[in-house]
């Protein structure tokens, strides 16, 4: 492959246009590259039922809002998060988790006399705080876990909850292209890039 | 079985950093040349499925899967360098099992494809020099080298000319310079850090990593991208593999074949000749054996592969394994310890960022017992500290408390310099540390499966306390507002994919598996190229040196053979 190749193959890659869009022809093997693959969480299979989706929907929402640039609903969030909890948590971890979901259900109805992604955004902070602070003492707050180690296996609800929608979120295509910067293909180094005080970082986790 | 001669001059066992030399090598040289490889078919650039895979199309967006890794990948997936971008190069360890003592492991991490490891290395390039050479005779651990640095010089400028070796020339002793391209540029912090290095640890110094990754275009392969993650492949060919670079310089004379899916069984002996005389192979896909016939055999099946083969080809002559009258065969075992040292926390140079991901860090060489022992320490030899910069963010602080639009305004930006000092240290070649074959666990192939009885030893420790001390020093004179320590090696010895010895070198025959041309003693037709003839360890990364030593073997080889003397 020259460099001309290379790049026009890139640049497809990236932009995950169709060969026959971008105007030449990929072989048959280069099509089951990664790059080419569709993205994760448009894998099918459905797992929730509706009123938990969108209990989920607004947990990561709270914990990832749409600000100025897009939230964790906008990046898929919470596609990827029931992907994760029903693909590659252990059965006692999705127990775990889907008890805690359902606890927070019923808890938010019995007191607030609605359902989470009724309430205000005060009312779900403050639900989603006293969860925090009643598993502070779990081992998923030590200082060091990046997500990229040991998984946590019992770790309550809310650090689970809270890994999945940061983890998605940042690793989404919305996530890592909208809120961070990406850059497939930089084509040199500099190692003094100017950073503003309100730049964000590049994603990818380069491995 | 079938018996294929198609009259090869030469018989290659492995497609990796030596084998991909030794391939080349003769073949230019004119030989017609099998190379077998016991990893199934990978063709450059288009089988390198993981490139360029943004997180989001990878499974599990990154995570990675537990269940699989765990049943299939215990070993393989401790690796910095597996992921689902890079698993199809590894091998599986469920498949291709070794005997792995839980209370004194040893990682054994294996490729298995065309191209072996040289996809996945780490690509740091470092000359020996001759105190590496040295080392052996002078404190008396293991047996002198039989060659000098002198010896080797020429080689390591041959090797480094093709593959492309970018670095800053520094003209020190203890880090002899490669043939460099020009070396990749450093973030400003680093850059800050050297300055006050230089005034507070004049005894250091810090310099770019030198590494087989190409600064600019260099023999048809192009200059890097700075996509980041070198061991998905590189279908630009911008850092040195045996894919990319030697295994097509072999196919252009027209003198190669290459069959993947061969693994190597054994080697039979003619006791009349005291040549090898076959290469029994089994296809790893339909289970058929095969024989081939050839007048010289390279084994580059990496350290524990060649000895493996060489341990399984014992004969009535050769009752111990083939090439071993010495007993050393299987035995003085060597890897790097490394891993973190230290980590320093900067807080200088907050707005200044980078561009492009550079696939290299910074390398301070080796600054203890230069030249001579120094009385004052209670280990030999030394260590060098390769270190990487990054920035914290939205990973580091994954589990920060707090939600909403403070939460990840704070995670979306950069935060703190994070200065990670790695130490390499040098291992001693010990009697103790070894691999056997065991007596009665076999593989899949019906092959015993390889035993490892390899630990740490006092001098490794020592010299880990020691870095850890230092990098302390260190991190103190680089400004660090704060830094953490390793205390102790966290790792298995294997870890380090540095394992090396096995099949020494040296001039004794009573001593060595093999001599300073990388014959093996009592068997001139047979040669061992790869980390399994080292004597010693240095403390810098290897690759170079095999590529240099199977370069050299290879020119000495082909001469043996115009003279009529082999």
């Amino acid at each position: 492959m020259n460099r001309r190749q290379f790049l026009e193959c890139a640049a497809l890659l990236i932009t995950g246009a169709t060969a026959a869009q971008a105007g030449f022809t990929l072989t048959e093997e280069q099509r089951v590259y990664l790059a080419t693959a569709p993205n994760y969480i448009a894998k099918p299979g459905e797992f929730l039922p509706a009123e938990q989706k969108a209990t989920l929907a607004m947990l990561t929402e709270t914990i990832i809002p749409r600000t100025e640039t897009p939230g964790a609903i906008d990046a898929g969030v919470p596609r990827f998060v029931e992907l994760m909890v029903f693909e590659w948590l252990t059965p006692e971890e999705r127990a775990i988790f889907l008890n805690g979901l359902n606890d927070l259900m019923a808890t938010t109805k019995e007191s607030f006399g609605a359902p989470f992604e009724n309430l205000s955004e005060k009312q779900r902070t403050g639900i989603l705080e006293e969860l925090e602070a009643d598993a502070s003492d779990s081992p998923w707050y030590d200082l060091g876990n990046t997500g990229m180690g040991e998984f946590v296996s019992d770790a309550p609800f809310i650090c689970k909850l809270k890994e999945f929608t940061i983890w998605g979120f940042f690793t989404s295509e919305v996530g890592a292209t909208q809120v961070l910067r990406y850059e497939a293909m930089p084509m040199r180094f500099d190692g003094d890039y100017p950073l503003g005080e309100d730049d964000s970082s590049w994603s990818g986790m380069v491995i | 079985m079938k018996a294929i001669n198609q009259d090869f001059d030469a018989i290659v066992v492995g497609s990796g950093i030596s084998g991909g030399w030794a391939a080349k090598e003769l073949t230019e040289k004119g030989l017609k040349v099998l190379v077998l490889e016991r990893g199934a078919e990978l063709r450059h650039s288009v089988d390198y499925l993981g490139e360029h895979a943004p997180d989001w199309k990878l499974p599990y967006q990154g995570k990675k899967p537990r269940e699989l890794y765990r049943e299939e990948y215990p070993v393989q997936s401790t690796s910095y360098a597996f992921s689902e971008a890079t698993r199809h190069f590894f091998n599986n360890d469920k498949q291709n099992p070794y005997v792995r003592d839980e209370g004194k492991p040893f990682n054994w991490i294996r490729a298995n494809v065309v191209g072996g490891r040289s996809l996945l290395w780490g690509r740091q390039t470092y000359r020996w020099s001759e105190q590496d050479f040295q080392a052996n005779a002078q404190d008396g651990h293991g047996i002198p080298w039989p060659v000098s640095y002198k010896d080797l010089a020429p080689w390591y400028s041959y090797v480094e000319k093709f593959i492309g070796v970018s670095g800053e020339p520094l003209g020190l002793d203890e880090l002899p310079d490669s043939e460099f391209l020009p070396p990749m540029g450093m973030h400003k912090i680093e850059k800050t850090i050297k300055g006050r290095l230089k005034r507070k640890a004049p005894d250091l110094k810090l310099t770019m990593g030198r590494a087989a990754i190409l600064t600019q275009d260099h023999k048809g392969r192009a200059a890097c991208h700075y996509c980041g993650p070198c061991h998905r492949g590189c279908s630009t060919g911008s850092y040195f593999s045996s894919q990319s670079s030697t295994l097509p310089a072999a196919k252009a004379t027209g003198k190669l074949t290459l069959r993947p899916d061969s693994v190597v069984e054994k080697l039979i002996y003619d006791p009349d000749t005291k040549r090898i005389s076959e290469v029994r192979v089994i296809d790893s896909r339909t289970g058929e054996r095969f024989s081939f016939r050839s007048r010289i055999v390279f084994l580059c099946a990496s350290t524990v592969g060649s000895t493996q083969i060489l341990m399984n080809s014992a004969n009535e002559y050769f009752p111990e394994g083939l090439g071993n009258r010495s007993g050393a065969l299987g035995r003085y075992m060597m890897d790097h310890a490394l891993g973190m040292s230290a980590l320093g926390f900067f807080v200088d140079d907050m707005d200044s960022y980078w561009y492009g991901n550079r696939p290299n860090g910074t390398y301070i060489p080796r600054f203890r017992n230069l030249k001579q022992q120094d009385e004052s320490l209670d280990f030999v030899r030394g260590y060098g500290f390769q270190a990487n910069v990054v920035r914290m963010n939205w990973q580091t602080g994954l589990n920060k408390k707090g939600f909403g639009a403070d939460l990840k305004n704070s995670l979306r930006k950069p935060g703190m310099w994070v200065w990670a000092l790695s130490a390499f240290t040098e291992c001693l070649p010990d009697k103790r540390n070894r691999m056997t074959l065991h007596p009665t666990k076999k593989d899949r192939f019906g092959i015993p499966q390889v035993v490892f009885d390899a630990t740490w030893r006092e001098n490794e420790y020592k010299l880990w306390a020691d870095a850890v001390q230092q990098a302390d020093r260190i991190m103190k004179a680089a400004g660090a507002v704060f830094s953490i320590q390793q205390d102790s090696i966290e790792v298995p010895m294997g870890s380090g994919i540095h394992e090396m010895g096995t099949a020494r070198m040296g001039a004794d025959p009573q001593q060595a598996v093999v001599n300073a041309n990388n014959q093996v003693h009592g068997i001139p037709n047979l040669f061992v190229t790869d980390g399994a003839a080292m004597t010693s360890s240095s403390c810098v990364n290897p690759s170079l040196t095999y590529m240099a030593f199977t370069a050299r073997a290879c020119d000495f080889a082909v001469k043996q053979l115009q003279a009529g003397k082999l």
